[in-house]
């Protein structure tokens, strides 16, 4: 296995374009329920724990992008091999692999179970699983090109439903937040971490990185993603906080449709639906994304062809779909999801660091004995 | 015509009877070939055409009779020099004299020498020019293209003054060769975007084409989408307009309607009107035609989506408008929408075929009275009219008319989805839509630029339109050869208050 990547100069985007893929990747479906997640750990003080992850995962981008720097045009699963040996270096690899399939199906089955909430609670599962994947399917034939092009445009396409945040913020209740600090400094910290499944996705930088054209400013790029995902959690729960009061917000799943269903005007009432369908739309990049990670993350271990796996992992997911409709059943995917993506994302990338340095140094000192000899 | 290879050998000199022979034979069944043959000073000269082709005036009068009165005995060097016609040539081949004669070329040859004459005689027959049917303008030129490619390139050569101008000449179809012209100028557009498109022709392997449209459907991206991927227009105004962007434009013989590519989704909603008239009223109507795209697709949908699944979505006041004025239809809505749709897709198909007197009184029996004789008899409700009036209405903004029929027909896989899904279903066709239109090019060119890929100069071509001191870059998602089309300083000049 090749540890830079070889592609043709036309599947190349501009950093521009990574702001759009790690933001439409960052905000899912997690983001609906992060209130009432951060609040149950740190109540009011929520917010904090929001910043204190931010600044958590400012660092682990830093790494990743030191990390990738080290290399001319990797990515981790090249680094892996690199550092770790061919063997290890796939298992590793795998495990990525394993861990993108089950956050790919657990956002597929969370939404479904949005849908039957909300609209239709006697639709069946594989209608609109069925639906979504061979939108999936449709979409990432088309290659990287087209992805990033998903996931630039529904980004647009999505962020008008913000100003229904308006409403709820005009009755709002500061009173909400007093008194500051009230939850001590570890429930602030597991606050932070349970903000992880949303805040996810930001992994996607170690493996698009190759692809991306003016890589000096991929840094830049990311960190405003995060920052913008970070602000958006960051109103979202400061809203849900400020206008539900405790009871209300703990016992809603989902407390960000609440809050967005809110407003009304003459010719239209029960934004929640509109949302819960405009939602697809957040989605679908997700979907798209991941699904495009899976293949791609398979042609690179194993040379398989990129068509054989995503028919394949589609098929997989529309069986798991169908199978998979209890709620605590799907809680438990996404608690699964939650528990790898910790390890993966938050915690790997500064392991990985050493091993890059030591790397470095032997190849730095062989590169001097050559020199030296020469 | 084009099957031996034996066709292209030098077949002169040879004997006046021995030619005719193999013309004859050639021309089996066609008594139309006139092969004439004079003595005229011991020597003996053929002249030969297609009769109702060729100018026979012309023939007569400076050929014939300057060939019979002449003292000398002809030859070609002479016949050259003294014969008052035009466009003259020396033919050696079969193949050339048989191509000769079907573009209506007069042949001479004098007996024993190496080559034909041939003289551009063609008699065409064609109609005056007129406005366009298909597309119109309220203000600017209203010519519209004809079927004759000589007035076309004509009146594109007065348009278009410039010595960059190009119109390369190609010829398409095996069996029945078509004069294809490919437009374009050559200091202005793409080198690699006229590279495709001059492969695109010459790689083609068909019998005939029948049309532009034909040759378009050949030559695009995707054979298979909905969504034409060049544009088609009438107007030479817009032909020009496109070319003179950097664009490329394809004429075919006996066509009015001419191709241009690369063509975005947005270039379709686009009118040269919108640059005749004042910037804000332009954008307004560019805007407009947008939302009319969109209103078109998504309002019979909605409608669907609401009265079968969510009236929880409208306010109770309009609600019990709606659901009174549906309380007497029997039917489900898809079905009730389904039935005005086609009511309407028949009003427009009769009114395009029938002759445009009779077309107008079938509008207006097929739009007031089945309507409301529909309402009445309680088969649709009185909103559902508007709605579906609305949307029809919508769709007859776009400038083109290709995508008119486009729009026209999305709407009904979305009336399906909203029947069965409701607005998820909306929002899912929609996505769908997007991704679709994601993946479409047009000669390789991203269908939906400036969007995707962003080009933030572009948008005010796009999207609005900006006044002209904004204008003075191309269109730059074409990539054409020279950006800039008037320096930035002299458009804009900054000055203070009392200056």
């Amino acid at each position: 296995m090749e540890i830079n990547v070889k592609k043709k100069p036309d599947l190349e985007f501009r950093a521009f374009y990574v702001f759009f893929l790690i933001a439409s990747i960052q905000i899912g479906v997690g983001i609906l329920g992060v209130p009432r997640i951060v609040y149950l750990e740190a109540e009011h003080d929520g917010w904090i724990s929001i910043l204190l992850s931010y600044f958590y995962i400012v660092l682990v981008v830093w790494t990743m992008v030191y990390i990738l720097r080290q290399y001319k045009n990797a990515d981790i699963l090249g680094i892996q091999v690199d550092l770790f040996g061919k063997w290890i270096g796939k298992i590793l690899g795998t495990i990525y692999l394993i861990y993108f399939t089950i956050g790919l199906l657990s956002i597929l089955i969370t939404y479904i179970e949005v849908v039957k909430v909300y609209i239709f609670p006697d639709m069946d599962n594989y209608i609109l699983g069925g639906l979504l994947l061979i939108l999936a399917i449709y979409t990432v034939l088309g290659g990287i090109r087209i992805v990033v092009g998903v996931s630039f445009i529904f980004f647009f396409l999505t962020q008008w439903v913000h100003f229904l945040v308006i409403q709820p913020i005009l009755n709002f209740d500061i009173l909400h937040f007093q008194p500051v600090l009230k939850a001590s400094f570890n429930e602030i910290v597991s606050g932070a971490k349970s903000t992880s499944y949303t805040m996810m996705g930001f992994e996607l930088l170690f493996f698009i990185y190759p692809f991306i054209q003016n890589k000096q400013k991929t840094n830049k790029a990311t960190q405003t993603a995060i920052g913008f995902s970070t602000a958006k959690t960051l109103v979202l729960t400061v809203v849900a906080v400020g206008y539900f009061s405790a009871s209300q917000l703990t016992r809603r799943e989902w407390p960000v449709l609440d809050l967005y269903k809110l407003q009304t005007f003459s010719f239209l009432e029960r934004f929640d639906y509109v949302i819960v369908a405009e939602w697809m739309m957040v989605v679908i990049p997700n979907i798209v994304i991941l699904m495009w990670l899976i293949t791609y993350s398979a042609k690179r271990l194993f040379q398989i062809s990129q068509k054989t796996t995503l028919y394949i992992i589609a098929i997989i997911l529309f069986i798991c779909t169908i199978l998979i409709s209890d709620h605590f059943f799907i809680q438990k995917i996404i608690d699964l999801s939650s528990a790898i993506g910790f390890w993966i994302v938050y915690v790997y990338p500064f392991l990985l660091l050493p091993w890059v340095w030591i790397k470095n140094r032997s190849r730095k000192r062989k590169g001097n004995e050559k020199h030296a000899k020469a | 015509m084009r099957r031996s290879g034996s066709n292209d050998k030098n077949i002169f000199p040879m004997k006046i009877e021995e030619l005719e022979k193999l013309l004859q034979n050639r021309f089996e069944n066609n008594p139309d070939l006139s092969f004439t043959v004079y003595d005229h000073e011991n020597k003996k000269i053929a002249v030969f055409f297609i009769s109702y082709i060729v100018e026979t005036q012309w023939v007569h009068e400076s050929l014939v009779k300057t060939l019979l009165e002449g003292n000398e005995p002809w030859t070609n060097k002479a016949i050259l020099n003294n014969i008052p016609l035009a466009a003259a040539a020396k033919k050696t081949k079969l193949q050339e004299l048989l191509d000769g004669l079907l573009i209506g070329k007069v042949f001479v040859y004098i007996e024993g020498e190496d080559a034909a004459l041939s003289y551009l005689l063609l008699k065409k027959e064609k109609r005056s020019l007129g406005q366009a049917e298909t597309e119109s303008l309220v203000l600017g030129p209203k010519v519209g293209f004809t079927e004759s490619l000589i007035t076309n390139l004509n009146m594109i050569r007065w348009n278009i003054r410039s010595e960059n101008l190009v119109m390369e000449k190609y010829t398409v179809g095996k069996q029945e060769p078509r004069e294809v012209r490919l437009v374009y100028i050559k200091s202005v557009a793409n080198t690699s975007d006229i590279n495709t498109m001059r492969q695109r022709l010459t790689e083609l392997d068909i019998d005939n084409v029948d049309d532009s449209s034909v040759l378009m459907q050949y030559l695009e991206d995707s054979s298979r989408s909905i969504f034409p991927q060049f544009l088609s227009t009438e107007l030479p105004d817009r032909f020009c307009y496109s070319i003179s962007r950097g664009r490329i434009g394809v004429l075919v013989e006996n066509s009015p309607t001419s191709i241009i590519a690369p063509s975005t989704f947005f270039s379709f909603f686009e009118s040269t009107e919108d640059l005749y008239m004042r910037w804000n009223v332009g954008s307004f109507l560019r805007i407009l035609r947008y939302l009319s795209f969109l209103l078109s697709t998504l309002l019979t949908p909605i409608y669907v989506s609401v009265v079968t699944f969510h009236y929880e979505i409208i306010p109770t006041s309009l609600l019990v408008n709606l659901g009174q004025s549906r309380a007497a239809v029997p039917f489900p809505p898809i079905l009730e929408v389904l039935i005005l749709e086609l009511l309407i897709e028949l009003l427009r198909e009769s009114g395009a075929r029938l002759p445009t007197k009779v077309g107008q009184t079938i509008g207006i029996v097929g739009g007031v009275v089945i309507g409301t004789a529909a309402v009445e008899a309680g088969i649709t409700s009185n909103v559902l009219l508007i709605v579906v009036a609305l949307s029809a209405l919508a769709s007859f903004t776009a400038p083109n008319y290709l995508m008119g029929t486009t729009v026209r027909l999305i709407r009904f896989p979305m009336i399906f989805l909203a029947g069965t899904l409701g607005i998820v279903g909306i929002v899912y066709g929609m996505s769908f839509l997007v991704v679709h239109l994601l993946k479409l090019t047009s000669i390789g060119r991203p269908y939906l630029a400036p969007i995707y890929p962003f080009r933030w100069e572009d948008l005010n071509k796009v999207i609005f339109r900006l006044p002209n001191d904004f204008q003075n870059k191309r269109f730059i998602s074409y990539r054409p050869k020279k950006a800039i089309r008037y320096s930035k300083k002299d458009a804009r000049k900054r000055r203070d208050i009392d200056e």
